[in-house]
């Protein structure tokens, strides 16, 4: 269900108030206030929920999670504090109250299909591809053919990262993978922030029908958690990742003479509990280094649940401290979300995309020779 | 000049100070099931802030709640009459490791584990360690005399305050101890301060003992037929002179629910005792040979953990215990009423058995744990609290189990406080030695600003 229409009290029932999650909550050790943790988050929800006024402080409280979902790890009681939220937002905004900046990005997903209002078209980025990318793109179900796969590009790949979409594809098309003759946004900023998301997954979901693929690959952690929780479960989900950890040996990576480490989207770790096939990825080309805190332990980048729209300062304070997690001497920080590498790159962090990685492993000679340690490859690559 | 505006001039910093109507409503709760809505809350940064919002306070006749992270099972930091919240987790700071005088300096609202990850490169720790130690503040566990499951062998908080800087209720800021390791110079106000509650003062800086970290620990997983088997066997290995670091019980009921919620916990069936010895590796091969000598003739099983890691993970499970009722049956809650109750060690098999009886009698399952060793069970007590005659149950089994740790002679707040949660019992359990403490109560905060309501401290 995308949209609050019978609230669940029984999460806010069951939190005793005990205040673990105030030990792991990235937004509360930064911020401090009782109410911008977890522990505060569901106190402000079953206040509204019961009836206290909605004010612009239930709204500051509610709205700076960031859903990375690391107080649910923890939680004693088994509360999913994350779900309490994002239903107290829905309660919300179906009351008229919501951040300007997440109304207006509610605006714009509606108006345009994606989350920057841009009325450029969302396959641009096949412009300046090889030509077999184009060739392939009519192999899709835009010409009326099934595929096996699907490739659900996202917001943020289709219009920022054009280069790492194209890659994605190119590498995918190997494998008989098809776009959506018209993707939308896959619905998961609105849901995050409160609004109804039904519209926009009725669209993508009647043409991934339609494709007749079996599976749908998403290379955005936020685009993969949404298919998986708010799309029919009729097909099969993959991350990226997932997909390339399947077919290592059908890639002919080339191994690259460095050391990178990974930092977990919570969509996808936490979230989904993928953590091994990155890494698996990653292990196939150099070497990793862990961070501080991994896996189920990862600390957010700051960007999701619509802190980094709605609160950009404190987004950046979050990127910085995961920045702090990275071992020293690395090469670069590889990631599964564009929305990560994004954030963490607004806060200086070296983050790029797995497939970024992937694709310079795939390069037979490029001008990258020789690669040395310490000497980013991928920095000066992209 | 309205109260905000008075404390904004001392404060100097907007975001330090909240009248925001959801901060307010997150301040007048804790894990309590009492309430009291506060007027605002204040993040203090130093004692000049806080000695200054006093004396506001005190002229200005508002009530002043220290608060650490809110944690608290009695209702402790719970503004009853409003007024001004303190939460002083803003100071944090460890401000000197003195491994030489065998004591470090460190602000209250210094997160207890953060405190102990700053000693461990040192190799020394301080040992208080309630089940919330990953995030109550070291003012919170001072003001309750908060202690944990290896005070048994290293004692609670108040063995290891050294001095504490406390601003009174006027504003005035006074030292309570020094460095000394020990002092018999006039009233020990450092132990007066130490489970006060924050009724007498706030405190603003505390110089605590240390303690060098041990080389070795062995747990051993002991199972008997029944909870009083097990709290007689535990006073067979107290007096026969072993001192465990830690001698924890957790019955059938508990153990059921630890093992359904983690099935890679390795524990035994039956009534548990886990005990836990540390020191040198050949101390502590000895003590675990002759805790086991002493549980075999009544013991069902007697076993040790395997490894490191098993054994961490046993302890990781006992210590998030009380809320973990709601992983298996969702529709229930753990209410944290009647959870703390003492008794003499050799009474304990008697607590046991008469808190099982109340459970049966009233009808509400009851999952009995907690630090045994030092006669401290935890009851936890859970129903669904949308239900208001569960709720009627649930104050019923909660007076009748502190009656009956009264009528043992023991108490009803073992290391999380009187708060207004249990403020009804004072008199019962300390008679005349109440007014004592009343009496101090008015010479130190003669307009009663200080945390008021708490601990039944205000003339009848």
């Amino acid at each position: 269900m995308s949209r609050v229409t019978n609230v669940d009290f029984s999460a806010i029932n069951r939190c005793v108030r005990c205040g673990t999650c105030r030990s792991v909550c990235p937004v509360f050790k930064e911020v401090g206030w009782e109410s911008a943790g977890a522990r505060g988050r569901i106190l402000t929800a079953k206040g509204i929920l019961e009836g206290r006024k909605i004010d612009s402080s239930a709204l500051q409280s509610l709205s700076t999670c960031t859903t990375c979902g690391i107080c649910a790890e923890i939680c004693p009681a088994g509360i999913d504090p994350v779900g309490a939220v994002e239903e107290a937002r829905g309660f919300m905004s179906n009351q008229g109250f919501a951040l300007p900046e997440h109304s207006i990005l509610k605006e714009k997903v509606r108006a345009t299909g994606n989350i920057f209002g841009d009325l450029g078209s969302r396959q641009g980025w096949l412009r300046n591809s090889l030509s077999q990318f184009k060739q392939q793109s009519r192999r899709g179900p835009s010409a009326g053919r099934k595929v096996d796969y699907i490739y659900f590009v996202g917001c943020l790949e289709s219009y920022r990262y054009p280069e790492t979409s194209a890659k994605t594809f190119n590498l995918l098309s190997r494998f008989g993978v098809g776009l959506l003759e018209d993707e939308g946004c896959c619905g998961s900023p609105l849901i995050r922030t409160g609004f109804d998301a039904t519209g926009l997954i009725d669209h993508n979901l009647k043409q991934i029908t339609a494709s007749g693929a079996h599976s749908v690959i998403a290379s955005c952690a936020g685009c993969y958690a949404t298919l998986k929780k708010y799309y029919p479960a009729d097909f099969g989900i993959l991350s990226i990742s997932e997909f390339l950890a399947g077919k290592i040996s059908d890639l002919g990576l080339k191994p690259l003479d460095m050391t990178v480490t990974y930092h977990d989207p919570c969509h996808l770790g936490r979230r989904n509990k993928i953590y091994d096939p990155p890494r698996k990825v990653i292990k196939a080309i150099c070497d990793l280094e862990e961070m501080k805190a991994r896996r189920g332990q990862s600390r957010c980048c700051g960007g999701g649940g619509g802190v980094r729209a709605g609160h950009k300062d404190l987004s950046m304070n979050l990127a910085r401290k995961r920045l702090g997690d990275v071992p020293e001497g690395v090469d670069c920080i590889v990631t599964s979300c564009p929305l990560c590498v994004r954030n963490l790159k607004d806060a200086g962090g070296n983050a790029v995309d797995l497939i970024d990685l992937v694709d310079v492993a795939l390069k037979p000679t490029l001008d990258l020779k020789p690669l040395n340690k310490g000497e980013c490859a991928l920095r000066r690559s992209l | 000049m309205s109260l905000l505006e008075d404390l904004q001039k001392i404060i100097d910093d907007k975001n330090r100070v909240s009248t925001s109507p959801s901060e307010l409503y997150c301040y007048s709760l804790d894990a309590s099931q009492i309430e009291g809505m506060p007027d605002v809350v204040v993040r203090p940064l130093s004692t000049e802030e806080v000695s200054k919002i006093l004396k506001l306070a005190y002229h200005q006749k508002i009530s002043v709640t220290a608060r650490g992270a809110g944690t608290g099972l009695a209702g402790g930091a719970v503004p009853l009459k409003g007024g001004i919240v303190l939460d002083m987790s803003a100071m944090k700071r460890v401000i000197e490791v003195d491994v030489a005088n065998l004591q470090a300096e460190v602000e209250p609202g210094l997160v207890r584990d953060d405190f102990n990850q700053a000693l461990k490169p040192y190799g020394f720790f301080y040992p208080p360690d309630p089940g919330s130690s990953a995030m109550c503040t070291i003012g919170g566990m001072i003001a309750n005399n908060a202690s944990g499951m290896r005070c048994i062998k290293y004692g609670t908080t108040k063995a290891y305050v050294l001095d504490l800087e406390v601003v009174l209720a006027d504003g005035t800021v006074i030292n309570t101890g020094s460095r000394v390791l020990k002092s018999s110079a006039g009233y020990d106000l450092t132990r007066l301060m130490t489970g006060s509650e924050g009724t007498l003062g706030v405190i603003t800086r505390a110089r605590l003992k240390i303690t060098p970290l041990p080389k070795s620990r062995r747990l051993i997983l002991t199972a008997f037929r029944s909870a009083e088997d097990a709290g007689r066997a535990v006073v067979r290995v107290l007096s026969s002179g072993i001192t465990p670091s830690a001698c924890e019980i957790l019955d059938r009921t508990t153990i059921n629910v630890l093992k359904q919620c983690d099935k890679r916990l390795v524990l035994p069936d039956g009534d548990v005792i886990l005990f836990e010895v540390d020191g040198t590796e050949a101390s502590t091969k000895e003590e675990a040979k002759r805790i086991a000598k002493v549980c075999t003739p009544t013991a069902i099983s007697i076993s040790m953990a395997s490894s490191q890691r098993e054994m961490e993970e046993t302890w990781a499970a006992r210590k998030l215990v009380g809320a973990s009722i709601s992983r298996l049956q969702p529709e229930k809650s753990r209410v944290y009423v009647g959870e703390d109750v003492g008794v003499p060690i050799k009474r304990i098999p008697e607590i046991l058995e008469k808190v099982q009886e109340i459970s049966d009698d009233i009808g509400l399952p009851a999952m009995k744990f907690g630090h045994v060793g030092d006669g401290n069970l935890h009851v936890a007590l859970f129903i669904d609290v949308t239900k208001n005659d569960q709720r009627d149950k649930l104050m019923e089994a909660a007076d009748r189990i502190h009656v009956a740790a009264l009528d043992l002679g023991g108490t009803v707040a073992s290391e999380h406080g009187i708060g207004r949660a249990r403020a009804q019992y004072m008199r019962r359990q300390h008679g005349p030695a109440l007014d004592v403490m009343r009496a101090i109560k008015r010479a130190l905060d003669p307009i009663g600003i200080l945390n008021p309501g708490k601990l039944d401290l205000e003339l009848e």
